[in-house]
């Protein structure tokens, strides 16, 4: 009968990642108690299958005999007769998403274990267990609680064996005093398929920050809503500069980088496997210019700087890395740069997102950012051609601070490592092409303008 | 402590403040471009007791003076040449002392300049201490027979000085001096400078001046292998000064003027068990510069860094703060990144520049622009400290970047669009500097009659501003917690004391911005908007939405909220 509830209720979840296709069955997995009393709080784990696909969710289960107003968005149904070891017993309960209950998230915050349910908490760290909670809105995949000011645990719901890179990374960097890191306080973890898989991280939550992609539209705008009359106005005279806090992010990025290096096995790619690179680049080259014909006229611009790589002498030192580095996943503090979600590339497989590659793949990634910034706001601007000089002198001086900073840090990027990083950026940049062809036709000038 | 202003009081038998410069508004004057009572085409203490019913009006607590001391002006009363009488062309004691029962009678209080660590070279002290080096103020300046000690420090006025040290023919040493060679340093090691300079404190204090700001007070020791600035001897000396204060003189006020980091000026508040025991007040200079980077930038961080970086200060003290004052946009305390982005953005030409800043009044830094000088004024107004108003920027007055040195920013007051700007009867040729007279800020077009009569003016909306604020003692004592905003272009922050909660939301960018801010520690309140008294939606346990139009900004009252907080049941 919960079953049915859930099945009904879980299609309609932002973060299930199933949509659009029939749920064949629902099956509770696991089911632990956390708090046996009113409310009570319940960890289920459902297995859902559609087609022949298996997937696993997790849900924190609350139980009230009365629903007050403030849950009835999170509610799932009632049921029942119903009730807990030892606990309360009703004959029918109302059952909800707790992760909206401030008075029962306080738990995931313990450091007791619950059965095969094991709550941990990083050596020396003291947590404030009182806190009131809130769901941070606008998540994909996750859902993230905000509790005062101090913590942010972000709960993982689809279910993924193993241990989440975000949690190896962060722990192996905190534990060497890495100031560009959001500090992690504990984690929320179980087994699963025999594989120790993790549910939850809690980390500080950066109460005073905001994300470069915010920060670097700011300095845009204002880039653009100065009077031409100004004369030829370039980046660096305008008010809202930008390149001082790109070559902070540099070295911030430099700085990450060393760190990873450090903390984690690194190794090199020999020539035939850069060779395999590249094919692979040229694969997806023609994949994509099949789908957008506009990325035609670029082919031969595009072969010219993969064929280098592939004539490169030397080999390619690789590392862990970000994965998915942009503007949008480094905050502002009122003190530094602050780098976020070590989660690799988004929508891969664990071995892949946790895979060595070279550290110049994220400052592609980057570069591939300040790009959009500088033009995202060209797309349906009736000025747009007009501000084309601006925009393009933005990107290329705070691409240029960026870089500064990061080769300063004792980021690598001179000779051989500039035809692997535009190599890594125009590949980049051919997989945004299709990505905005699909899904936003009108910001495809985006990506296409970085072959110009 | 309560939340409910204290008026001001000099009446023994009623109940006084003695904190009362820690929620007071300031007003620097000079007394030379105020008001002209005997047609010399130079400001006195006579036209500035004419105006005190104004200053009455504006809403101002208390007046900052320029030095009014005799001197041979070399370097704006700086220098000066007899710490106990007043320049003849200001007046005499008899006008001073005047000024000050006329002041106190308006509850306003009168804090003047003392320069504690030099004198002019026209000093009777320094001429007898060259003429006469046994004599009894032979010792009383830093002499020495090689202009090699203290090679650490550093020149202040580059623009003008090439050493430290100059040499003097007529005794035949080198004496010290940090600023002009006109100007030599006195001699703290000499136990008869430090009593000298406790008489003149107490010469000015028993005549009923309410304190004073001491200019250069960093520099009063020099030591080799030091840079001669912030040393352990100096703060010493500083708490014996403050003592004397404390035991005769109760609810006088000492401000720094220590052009360093917040993190070295602290040291001039004293030790903070107790509170304080040196100065009550200490500038904080950093954060202006700051102000004007954020708002260019429409970044909210050159605001958030400097305030994180600035420490907790002992229970007594204040800080003070300004946007523009008599001296140039003080650029020292920026990083040179930061110096050559504010030179690029605020002084264009380069007469505008002068020693490391920029001369310019307020309106035209802002390029007269009122929505940038309401929300700089908002901010002066609400972020943590006491505010100095510079005379003039109340009207939006303009300067002359062709007069030389920092004459161009202390040009007579615009009372009237009549003769001289209604300043002096004068020929307008004996004018000390000439008015301003450009299309613009010349006084025909701003002048203080004309905004009087003018309910939107400038004028009146600073003076409603400087009312709201004394309402609500929070901007003077309360803590300042910057709030997380989503929008890097909004500046917010909660004010607060006990039960009065102020919130202030800053949009530094010229377009219009929304912001989410997390207000869950106010749940169930309605905030008010204090302008207009208009009561804005409850709070609730969403991020609360505001939207502010380019350069706007709200404050708030966050009254106890209306419906029980819906804590748990």
């Amino acid at each position: 009968m919960l079953e049915e509830l859930l099945a009904r209720w879980i299609t309609h979840q932002r973060w299930f990642a199933g949509k659009g296709r029939p749920l064949d069955a629902l099956a509770i997995e696991s089911d632990v108690v956390l708090v046996a009393g009113e409310p009570g709080l319940r960890h289920l784990i459902l297995s859902i299958r559609q087609n022949h696909s298996v997937d696993r969710y997790q849900l924190l289960l609350g139980m009230r005999e009365e629903l007050p107003d403030r849950l009835k968005h999170a509610m799932i149904g009632t049921c029942g007769p119903y009730g807990f070891e030892n606990g309360p017993h009703h004959h029918e309960w109302y059952v909800y998403d707790a992760a909206h209950d401030p008075s029962l998230t306080g738990h995931l915050l313990e450091d007791t274990d619950h059965g095969p349910i094991r709550f941990r908490r990083i050596p020396g760290v003291t947590i404030d267990t009182s806190l009131r909670s809130l769901v941070l809105g606008a998540e994909q995949s996750n859902t993230s609680l905000v509790y005062g000011d101090a913590y942010i645990c972000k709960l993982f719901r689809r279910l993924i064996p193993g241990v989440n890179p975000e949690l190896e990374i962060v722990t192996a960097l905190a534990a060497r005093d890495a100031k560009h890191i959001a500090q992690p306080y504990g984690w929320i973890e179980t087994d699963l398929d025999g594989t120790v898989t993790t549910l939850a991280i809690t980390q500080e939550f950066l109460s005073n920050a905001n994300d470069g992609w915010d920060l670097a539209l700011a300095s845009v705008r204002d880039l653009y809503g100065t009077p031409a009359e100004a004369g030829n106005l370039t980046a660096a005279d305008a008010g809202g500069d930008f390149a001082a806090e790109a070559h902070r992010l540099g070295t911030a990025t430099a700085q990450i980088h060393r760190e990873l290096a450090e903390a984690f096995p690194t190794g090199v790619v020999e020539r035939p496997e850069v060779k395999r690179m590249v094919e692979d680049f040229r694969r997806r080259l023609g994949r994509a210019i099949a789908e957008v014909p506009e990325l035609a006229e670029h082919r031969e611009a595009i072969e010219t700087v993969y064929h280098q790589v592939e004539r490169l002498p030397g080999e390619v030192r690789v590392q862990r890395v970000h994965g998915d580095y942009h503007l949008g996943q480094v905050m502002r503090t009122p003190v530094d740069w602050i780098v976020l979600d070590f989660e690799g590339e988004p929508g891969q497989p664990l071995p892949e997102r946790r895979a060595q590659s070279s550290p110049l793949k994220d400052v592609a990634g980057m570069l591939r950012s300040f790009d959009y910034a500088a033009r995202h706001l060209l797309a349906d601007n009736p000025d747009a051609e007009s501000l084309e000089a601006r925009s393009h002198d933005w990107a290329a001086r705070n691409r240029k601070s960026f870089l500064t900073g990061y080769a300063e840090a004792g980021g690598h990027i001179s000779g051989a490592d500039a035809a692997l990083l535009k190599a890594l950026e125009y590949s980049k940049a051919v997989y945004e092409v299709v990505y905005e062809a699909r899904n936003r036709p009108t910001w495809v000038s985006i990506p296409l303008a970085a072959f110009r | 402590m309560s939340s409910t202003p204290i008026p001001n009081t000099f009446d023994d038998e009623q109940r006084r403040d003695p904190q009362w410069y820690k929620r007071a508004v300031f007003y620097e004057v000079l007394i030379r471009g105020f008001a002209d009572s005997n047609g010399d085409g130079t400001g006195d203490i006579k036209g500035l007791i004419s105006r005190l019913d104004y200053l009455q009006w504006l809403g101002v607590d208390c007046l900052w003076l320029l030095p009014l001391y005799e001197s041979p002006l070399r370097d704006g009363g700086y220098d000066i040449a007899d710490f106990m009488k007043i320049l003849p062309e200001f007046g005499d004691l008899g006008d001073f002392v005047k000024l000050v029962d006329e002041a106190h009678k308006r509850g306003m209080r009168v804090v003047a300049d003392l320069v504690m660590n030099h004198t002019s070279d026209a000093h009777p002290w320094f001429q007898a201490s060259r003429h006469d080096p046994e004599g009894p103020f032979g010792d009383f300046y830093v002499w020495s027979d090689s202009d090699q000690r203290y090679k650490d420090a550093r020149i202040i006025f580059i623009d003008t000085e090439s050493s430290n040290w100059t040499y003097d023919p007529v005794r035949g040493q080198y004496y010290w001096h940090r600023f002009f060679h006109h100007q030599p340093d006195l001699n703290y090691e000499n136990p008869d400078v430090q009593d000298a300079m406790l008489e003149v404190l107490r010469f000015w204090l028993d005549l009923g001046i309410d304190g004073f700001r001491m200019d250069a007070i960093p520099y009063l020791f020099e030591e080799d292998g030091t840079n001669c600035e912030n040393l352990p001897k100096t703060h010493e000396y500083l708490k014996r000064v403050r003592a004397e204060v404390d035991r005769l003189y109760p609810d006088r006020v000492l401000l720094a003027e220590a052009n360093q980091w917040p993190s070295d000026v602290v040291e001039y508040f004293g030790d903070p068990v107790g509170g304080g025991d040196e100065c009550h007040m200490a500038f904080h200079f950093p954060l202006m510069p700051r102000i004007f980077m954020a708002v260019r930038r429409e970044s909210r961080y050159p605001i958030s860094e400097i305030m994180a970086q600035t420490p907790k200060i002992p229970e007594n003290c204040q800080w003070g703060i300004f946007l523009r004052n008599h001296d140039e946009l003080t650029l020292e305390m920026v990083t040179d990144e930061e110096r050559d982005y504010m030179y690029s953005e605020y002084a264009k030409d380069p007469r505008m520049r002068a020693n490391v800043g920029i001369r310019r009044r307020l309106a035209p830094l802002l390029e007269n622009d009122r929505n940038q000088i309401e929300l700089f004024t908002a901010l002066l107004l609400s972020l943590p400290g006491s505010p100095v108003l510079y005379y003039g920027d109340e009207i939006g007055m303009g300067d002359n970047i062709w007069l030389g040195d920092r004459d161009g920013v202390r040009t007579p007051m615009q009372w009237t669009p009549d003769r001289n700007a209604g300043f002096s009867e004068c020929d307008p040729g004996r004018l000390y500097l000439p008015t301003i007279m450009d299309p613009i800020y010349g006084y025909q077009a701003i002048n203080v009659e004309a905004q009087q009569k003018n309910g939107g003016s400038l004028l009146h909306w600073t003076k409603r501003m400087i009312e709201i604020r004394k309402r609500h003692p929070v901007f003077g004592l309360g803590e300042f917690i910057e709030l997380n905003s989503s929008n890097p272009s909004v500046l917010a922050f909660v004010r607060e004391l006990g039960d009065d909660r102020m919130l202030c939301v800053n949009n530094l960018s010229r377009f219009p911005q929304p912001v989410e801010l997390d207000l869950r520690r106010f749940v169930g309140v309605s905030p008010v908007e204090t302008m207009g008294g208009v009561p804005f939606p409850p709070i609730g346990e969403l991020p609360y939405l505001l939207t502010l139009p380019g350069h706007g900004f709200y404050w708030f009252t966050l009254p106890p909220a209306t419906r029980p907080d819906v804590q748990e049941e």
